[in-house]
């Protein structure tokens, strides 16, 4: 039979090449990661109808279209200056809820868990879902898939359409629900907060029952002590569809706290030569370089950033397994970045819970889910994707056409935290020149965690991400390169 | 026999998207009540999702080789591809292996047999576009009579 060797199908070129520059002694001096940035997206949208933006801006990336659907809708509400009605809010959310339950699932049991379930030292080819599931049991993969389409499910049900949806309009929303629609999504969120609970058992008896799991966690090379930033409600708790952006400074304190109109004024970003990302900072404090502590702008975004910069979440359960990391892992804020596993499986309860409350309110069926719209001018969005805090703005003609288009997207947040963290592990695993065989798998653990969606393809069979490090000595010759799945 | 044709890719990113194109094409074509012809913007686990409970499922999506070859449109099986085909991103698995971990799992509605048709793409833009590139576009005709062969092979 002939093989044809071909490179993975990808959507978008690239993966995440990472490299690490040492000093004369061989010691890690810096190390970069390069992710490759889709361009031309303000060009593209210019002279468009603003209301097709929602449907656009969730084809950026096909991994959080719901994220991108709602930013827009919500900067689209600001720009006609409308408010929607309650219901219209409610349904939106609730929407949301499910796609946090079926993306924070798939990168728990697909992505991340893997590392901890099967174990951080195993061949990758085990590193998977195919690992858990060996490990965990065919019951458990099961309901690992099934609930994973609940959340599929009750997105598509109020979305009006699997994966890309079609129902945010500004003022409002297109769709509203029956009562039979009620009853099976209150059937699927009732076992998803059952699913949240099993997998937060889980984790305390894979990882937190494991002396050397969690002294990993706690371990100096995923550490960072940098700002972090989240929506909160007007009680300071995590909220995902609405609120205002806190930042809280790296030990704990609330920093600034402001809406997302002010956004341009509180974020500023910085250039690198070597990446087309831009890595945004905390304006007030200004850019020093890749470095953490309270003097360095550099934040955090996404699960375990949204829990330090709140003070609880805003359901019971939720609120009680938030607690008990914060006093299992030393108080708040916690600042290891292996704790982002943790994190995203509370918030994982929170959504369920919170999905719960929004089903059973009597609202939710109410015909009134749109306003009229007003004069287009200038509008800003923003909601809480999987992975952190996403910005739309627009300005709009007259005519309700894009004039200008920016976006600040989760990842782009985590982009100096993500290479310094990278940085860290490899430091300790790269001493006087000599590679520890463990680099590639360490390095990929460091910057899974932030689940970071840059536009890359990763085509895990079998295991992690494709990945390149290349090792530069200090006359930056080539010194060693590393490969994985690739 | 029940027979899905899905294309794939992101209509947003020029040549990307010809999985697209191929599959508004073959709406014009086909009309059968057997088969199913869909757009889809997704891979992996959201993929199979859509092909299961059919008997065949042909996908349509621009592949990109490793070696320097001319643009072409060829038939693949999913043995053709050694590490996986179409997560579209960093965020899902692959569509080979979603395949097998639903068989893992018992799933039985996985389509007999899965045939992707690829179009050879020089290079997977990084700059938003909604064209397809003429060397791209020539070869759309081709696609369609190979995914309407593909079929008519079905009975």
């Amino acid at each position: 039979m002939k093989t044809v060797v071909i490179d993975p199908i990808t959507r978008l070129e690239g993966h995440g090449k990472i490299s690490i520059f040492l000093n004369n002694q061989g010691n890690v001096e810096n190390a970069y990661l390069q992710i490759p940035e889709l361009r031309g997206f303000e060009r593209f949208c210019q002279g468009r109808r603003a209301e097709d933006m929602p449907q656009i801006t969730s084809r950026i990336c096909g991994v959080c279209p719901v994220a991108h659907h709602f930013a827009s809708t919500k900067a689209l509400d600001d720009a006609f200056n409308v408010d929607p009605p309650s219901a219209a809010k409610k349904l939106r959310e609730l929407m949301y809820c499910g796609y946090i339950i079926y993306d924070h699932i798939l990168h728990f049991y697909y992505l991340g868990g893997p590392d901890f379930v099967v174990g951080p030292d195993a061949p990758p080819d085990k590193r998977n879902i195919l690992g858990v599931i060996e490990k965990a049991g065919i019951e458990i993969g099961k309901d690992v898939i099934r609930h994973r389409a609940y959340g599929q499910r009750i997105t598509a049900i109020l979305g009006g359409k699997a994966t890309h949806p079609v129902c945010g309009l500004p003022g409002g929303v297109s769709k509203t629900l029956n009562r039979e629609e009620v009853k099976e999504i209150e059937k699927m969120i009732k076992s998803c907060v059952e699913f949240a609970k099993f997998s937060l058992k889980l984790f305390d008896d894979v990882v937190l029952k494991n002396k050397d799991y969690v002294d990993l966690i706690l371990s100096d090379p995923y550490t960072l002590k940098t700002y972090n930033m989240g929506l909160v409600d007007e009680n300071n708790k995590v909220n995902f569809y609405d609120g205002k952006i806190r930042v809280t400074d790296p030990e704990g304190k609330e920093y600034i706290k402001f809406d997302v109109k002010d956004y341009y004024k509180n974020i500023a970003e910085h250039v690198e030569e070597w990446s087309y990302i831009k890595f945004p900072y905390l304006k007030s404090i200004g850019w020093k370089g890749f470095k953490d502590g309270k003097d360095s702008g550099i934040y955090r975004v996404g699960p375990l950033g949204r829990l330090n910069a709140a003070e609880g979440m805003a359901t019971p359960l939720a609120d009680k397994e938030y607690k008990r990391m914060y006093e299992t892992l030393g108080g708040r804020p916690v600042n290891s970045t292996l704790a982002f596993h943790w994190a995203r499986l509370i918030e994982l309860l929170y959504v369920s819970e919170r999905a719960m409350e929004l089903i059973k309110d009597p609202e939710i069926t109410s015909q009134h889910v749109r306003n009229p719209v007003g004069e287009p001018d200038e509008g800003f969005g923003v909601v809480e994707a999987s992975r952190g805090t996403l910005i739309h703005h627009y300005k709009l003609t007259k005519d309700g056409l894009i004039e200008k288009a920016n976006l600040i997207v989760a990842t782009t947040n985590n982009a100096g935290a993500i290479n310094m963290s990278v940085k860290n592990a490899a430091k300790g695993l790269i001493k006087n020149g000599k590679i520890n065989d463990g680099l590639l798998n360490m390095v990929e653990m460091a910057f899974r965690a932030y689940d970071p969606c840059f536009a890359c393809a990763t085509h895990t069979l079998p295991g992690g991400m494709p990945m390149e490090i290349n090792i530069y000595d200090h006359e930056k010759k080539l010194y060693k390169t590393l490969k994985q799945n690739m | 026999m029940k027979t899905i044709v899905v294309g794939v890719g992101n209509p947003i990113l020029q040549d990307d998207g010809v999985g697209i194109y191929v599959a508004k094409q073959l709406k014009k074509h086909v009309q059968d009540p057997d088969i199913v012809i869909e757009e889809a913007f997704t891979g992996g686990m959201n993929l199979l999702d859509l092909i299961l409970g059919y008997d065949k499922a042909i996908i349509i999506d621009a592949v990109k080789s490793e070696k320097k070859q001319k643009n072409e449109v060829r038939r693949f099986t999913l043995n053709d591809f050694s590490t996986g085909i179409h997560s579209c991103n960093p965020h899902d698995i692959s569509l080979v292996e979603a395949i097998h971990l639903a068989k893992k799992l018992g799933e039985t509605r996985i389509p007999q047999e899965i045939v992707v048709i690829g179009i050879l793409i020089d290079r997977i833009s990084q700059v938003f576009g909604e064209k397809l590139s003429e060397k791209t576009a020539s070869l759309v005709p081709k696609a369609v009579d190979m995914v309407v062969d593909e079929i008519r092979k079905g009975g």
